[in-house]
């Protein structure tokens, strides 16, 4: 049988994973893909605590339906600026957006 | 015991092209790894027991938010970027970070005495599922109809031409 601890730090690894992608991507769609993955393992430890320890009450699982779709419309908002941004200066790379910088 | 050993294959599968995510140079291929590390996560999930938030992810992570990365990614990207670093400066200082974050989240589930008890075989239909979303979270369920209509208005509105542009 799994136990929920091997669960939990396949989460701790996975998140710190995608916290280095936050940190050291230039590309701004990289960095939206490693959020997907921060996304993604808190989905699983909500999963993960849900089912071990409350079975048969629903509230996490419900928790992750709705992290899933706010994750869904962030993205699309997210993609949309980048779009933006990339037809007014034809760059995709933060460290280049820098026309704010005085 | 075969339940450990797919639970370990499809954990290794899903570190292995989550540093790919992070780490690939090309930023097409990260995409694609993208995909098979929602794939993964999807297949934690079936052997977790939630066969519903499986269907969900592969149909809206996989069918809906990667398709629209990929898209974004061919929009934007030149076929020139593939030589353009794909990493910032702070690569060290980031390692330390994500190491230490790992070393703290690890420490505390190690330290924390959690009940020693196994997953329990209650299976949940979706039928469940939608009766409890529609019995005690209406409110958040509608609220979230309206924040997805305002992200498909607003991206509508931010990405299309502005008038004098050509």
């Amino acid at each position: 049988m799994i136990s929920i601890k091997e669960v939990l730090i396949l989460v701790a690894l996975f998140f710190s994973i995608g916290v280095y992608g936050v940190l050291t991507r230039r590309n701004t769609i990289g960095i939206l893909m490693s959020i997907e993955l921060l996304f993604n393992s808190a989905c699983l430890s909500f999963v993960t605590f849900s089912k071990y320890y409350y079975p048969a009450f629903l509230k996490g699982q419900i928790f992750v339906l709705f992290i899933i779709s706010v994750a869904a419309a962030d993205t699309v908002v997210g993609l949309a600026l980048l779009l933006c941004i990339y037809r007014k200066l034809k760059d995709v790379y933060v460290d280049r957006i820098n026309i704010m910088k005085g | 015991m075969s339940e450990r050993i797919l639970f370990y294959c499809i954990a290794v599968i899903t570190i292995l092209s989550a540093v790919g995510v992070v780490s690939a140079r090309n930023i097409f291929h990260a995409g694609l790894l993208l995909g098979s590390t929602l794939f993964s996560i999807a297949g934690l999930y079936l052997i977790l027991g939630t066969e519903f938030l499986a269907a969900v992810q592969v149909l809206l992570y996989v069918g809906g938010i990667l398709t629209l990365i990929l898209f974004a990614i061919m929009l934007t990207v030149k076929l020139s970027d593939k030589s353009i670093k794909q990493t910032s400066e702070q690569k060290g200082i980031s390692i330390c970070i994500s190491i230490v974050i790992f070393g703290i989240l690890c420490g505390c589930i190690l330290k924390t005495e959690m009940a020693n008890i196994s997953k329990s075989g209650i299976m949940t239909t979706p039928s469940d599922i939608g009766k409890h979303l529609f019995v005690y979270e209406v409110l958040p369920f509608e609220l979230l109809s309206i924040l997805l209509l305002v992200a498909l208005i607003g991206a509508i509105i931010l990405a299309r031409k502005e008038e004098g542009e050509k």
